[in-house]
C-alpha cells in the first residue's frame, strides 16, 4: 500500500481544468514532499482530491489505500492547513482546537492531553487562550498547523503554509515540519516558492498548468533534462589554462569566462568529472574550488517551465 | 479514534460557536424584538403621564404590526447568515469538511445557537409585551416557531443560492405581505399567517392590515405542526445540501 496514489485523476471547475489527467504515487514511509508550482499551477486543486474535499471528476485518487471523498476512515488520519489567513471571527484559539479535536473523535482527558501537546509543540501553550482577532499572523498559522496535528494524523498537507509569515516564523516552522518528519509522520507541504521547499526537502512533485511534469528527487529530475547541460564553475588562478585543458575535452557544450573563473558547461558531469579530477591531480591547471550552477531547485524548475512554456 | 456520531457532531459545533452569538450581530438580534417592547412601554408610559391610559389594541398593534411581521423576519435575515453560511464565508467550511464527522449536522448545528438566542429574546419580548396586557405564552410560542422556520428557510437559501439573504428579503417581505392580501388557501402558505393563527385571531376590534383579507381558519395544533415541520424540513434540505455539495477550499463548489 502507498501513501497516496492518483491513478489518471483530474479535477475540473466547470470548464475550468484544475489539474490535468494525472498518476503517480508516493510510498510509505515517512518524511516530507514537496508540492512545486507557480500560482495557479493546480497545487491546490491536488490537496483537495489529497484531502477528501473534492471528488476527482474522472480517474482515481487513493490515500491509505482507500478513497478520501467524505470517508472518515481516511478522513481521521489526514490533516490539513489550508493556505491564507482564514480563522472563525468571536472564538478563541483554544476553544476552536478542542472542537476540532471533539470533530476528530477526540474528548474527555485524551483531547485535553492531546491538545496540551499539539500547542506545545507548535509553541503557543501561553497564547492558545488568545481570540484569533487578537493574534497576529502567524500565531493563527501556528494554532491552523495544530488542528492538523491534534489528532494524531498521518499525513498532514499543508498549503502555502510560509506565505504571510516573517522570516523567523517561516525558520521555526520549518524547524517544527522536520521534527515532525523526524518523528515518522507524513508531510506534503506545497509552496510556489522554491527556497523553502529546497530547505525542507529534496523530494519534489512539480505541477504546471494543471499538469505534473516531473516527481522525484531534484538530482534525479535534473538528470532527467538531458536538453540542458549542467554548469560547473571552476575558480582557478590561471582560468584561461582550464578552458584550454576543457576545450580538447569531449563533452563539453560550452565555456565563459569570468574573473578567477570560468563557467563550464557539460553534457553529462558523471562522465566528465572523473576527467577533470584526473587533470587536477596531474597539474594539467591552477584549481581553487569547483561548484555547479544549475543542479538546485530553481534551476530545475526553470528549466522545466522553459521546456513546456 | 472512533468517528464522532450525529448527536457528537451537534453537541460539538454548538458547544464550539456559542461565543460567536455574542458578537455584534448577536446583539442587534437581542435588539430587535426589544425595540418594539421598549417603544410600546415608552408611549404607555407617556400616554398614562398625559391621563389617557393606553387601548387593549394597542399591544396587539405591536405585535402584529411590529413584532410578528417585521422583526421576526429580520432576526431571521440577520441570523441566518451568521450560521453555516458565515463558515463558508470566512473560509473555514473546509476545516470541518475534512473531520470525520457526518456533514449533514452542521447547518443545524450552526444554525441552533442563533435560534436560542434569539428564542430567548424573543421570550423577553413576550414578556414585554405581556406587561402591556398581551397575553404571554401563545404570542410566545408563535413568535419562537416561525423564527424557527424562518431561519431553517433563510439557512437552506443560504446553502442553495449565492445571494440567499436578497430572496430571504423577497420571501418574507414581498410573498409573505403580498399573499396576505390574496383571498383564499394561499393565505397558508405564508409564515405570518400560522404565526397569527397560533398569537389567537383578532377580534373585531383587534388592528388590522389595509387591505387585509378575511383570514383563513386555522387551528393552532395545524399552524404549530405546519411552522414546526416545515422548519425541520429546510434543516433537513439543508444538511442533505450541503452533504451533495463538493465545497472547496476557496469555498465555493467543485464539480467533482
Amino acid at each position: 500500500m502507498s501513501l497516496l496514489s492518483l491513478d489518471r485523476a483530474s479535477l475540473r471547475y466547470g470548464d475550468i481544468l484544475g489539474l490535468s489527467p494525472t498518476s503517480f504515487s508516493l510510498p510509505l514511509g515517512g518524511g516530507i514532499t514537496g508540492l512545486l508550482g507557480p500560482n495557479g499551477a493546480g497545487k491546490s486543486s491536488l490537496i483537495q482530491l489529497l484531502c477528501g474535499l473534492l471528488p476527482p471528476s474522472g480517474g482515481e485518487v487513493r490515500v491509505f489505500g482507500e478513497a478520501p471523498y467524505r470517508n472518515p476512515a481516511i478522513l481521521g488520519r489526514i490533516g490539513l492547513v489550508p493556505e491564507g489567513d482564514r480563522f472563525p471571527t468571536g472564538l478563541r484559539g483554544d476553544r476552536w482546537l478542542r472542537m476540532m479535536g471533539r470533530l476528530s473523535g477526540l474528548e474527555g482527558q485524551a483531547l485535553e492531553t492531546a491538545l496540551g501537546a499539539t500547542l506545545d509543540l507548535v509553541g503557543m501553550t501561553d497564547r492558545a487562550h488568545l481570540p484569533f482577532s487578537a493574534m497576529s499572523k502567524g500565531m493563527r498559522q501556528r494554532i491552523r498547523l495544530a488542528q492538523g496535528l491534534l489528532h494524531g494524523s498521518d499525513l498532514l498537507v499543508l498549503d502555502e503554509p510560509f506565505n504571510g509569515l516573517d522570516p523567523e516564523g517561516r525558520l521555526e516552522l520549518m524547524e517544527t515540519l522536520r521534527g515532525l518528519a523526524g518523528q515518522g509522520r507524513h508531510i506534503l507541504v506545497s509552496s510556489h516558492i522554491l527556497g523553502e521547499v529546497a530547505q525542507l526537502t529534496d523530494r519534489i512533485l512539480l505541477l504546471l498548468r494543471g499538469r505534473l511534469l516531473a516527481e522525484g528527487s531534484v538530482t534525479e529530475i535534473r538528470a532527467l533534462l538531458d536538453r540542458h547541460p549542467v554548469e560547473l564553475r571552476v575558480h582557478s588562478e590561471d582560468p584561461r589554462a582550464v578552458a584550454r585543458w576543457a576545450v580538447e575535452e569531449a563533452g563539453l557544450a560550452g565555456l565563459r569566462m569570468e574573473a578567477g573563473a570560468v563557467v563550464l558547461s557539460v553534457g553529462s558531469p558523471r562522465a566528465f568529472l572523473p576527467r577533470f579530477q584526473d587533470a587536477v591531480a596531474r597539474g594539467a591547471f591552477p584549481f581553487t574550488a569547483l561548484s555547479p550552477l544549475d543542479l538546485d531547485l530553481d534551476a530545475v524548475f526553470h528549466y522545466l517551465v522553459q521546456d513546456h512554456a | 479514534m472512533k468517528r464522532p456520531s450525529p448527536l457528537a457532531t451537534f453537541v460539538a459545533v454548538f458547544q464550539g460557536n456559542l461565543p460567536r452569538l455574542l458578537q455584534l450581530r448577536g446583539w442587534v438580534l437581542a435588539a430587535l424584538p426589544l425595540v418594539i417592547v421598549v417603544g410600546g412601554l415608552l408611549v404607555s408610559i407617556l400616554l398614562r403621564l398625559n391621563g389617557t391610559p393606553m387601548g387593549a389594541e394597542a399591544p396587539w398593534a405591536l405585535f402584529r404590526l411590529g413584532l410578528a411581521p417585521v422583526m421576526v423576519p429580520i432576526m431571521a435575515l440577520v441570523a441566518a447568515p451568521a450560521g453555516i453560511r458565515e463558515d463558508l464565508e470566512q473560509r473555514v467550511l473546509p476545516f470541518l469538511l475534512v473531520r470525520p464527522i457526518p456533514v449533514w449536522v452542521l447547518p443545524l448545528a450552526r444554525g441552533a445557537g442563533w435560534f436560542l438566542w434569539g428564542g430567548v429574546w424573543l421570550g423577553l419580548a413576550a414578556l414585554g409585551l405581556g406587561g402591556l396586557g398581551l397575553p404571554v405564552l401563545m404570542p410566545f410560542l408563535a413568535l419562537l416557531l416561525a423564527y424557527w422556520a424562518e431561519l431553517a428557510f433563510l439557512s437552506l437559501l443560504g446553502l442553495v443560492f449565492r445571494r440567499g439573504t436578497l430572496w430571504g428579503v423577497l420571501a418574507l417581505f414581498l410573498w409573505d405581505p403580498l399573499v396576505r392580501f390574496l383571498p383564499g388557501r394561499l393565505q397558508w402558505f405564508t409564515f405570518i399567517h400560522h404565526l397569527e393563527a397560533l398569537a389567537g385571531p383578532p377580534s373585531s376590534g383587534q388592528v388590522r392590515g389595509l387591505l387585509e383579507q378575511a383570514p383563513m381558519t386555522t387551528s393552532i395544533l395545524a399552524s404549530a405542526l405546519v411552522l414546526l415541520v416545515f422548519g425541520g424540513i429546510c434543516w433537513a434540505l439543508a444538511g442533505w445540501k450541503l452533504q451533495v455539495t463538493s465545497i472547496g477550499l476557496s469555498g465555493g463548489e467543485g464539480e467533482g
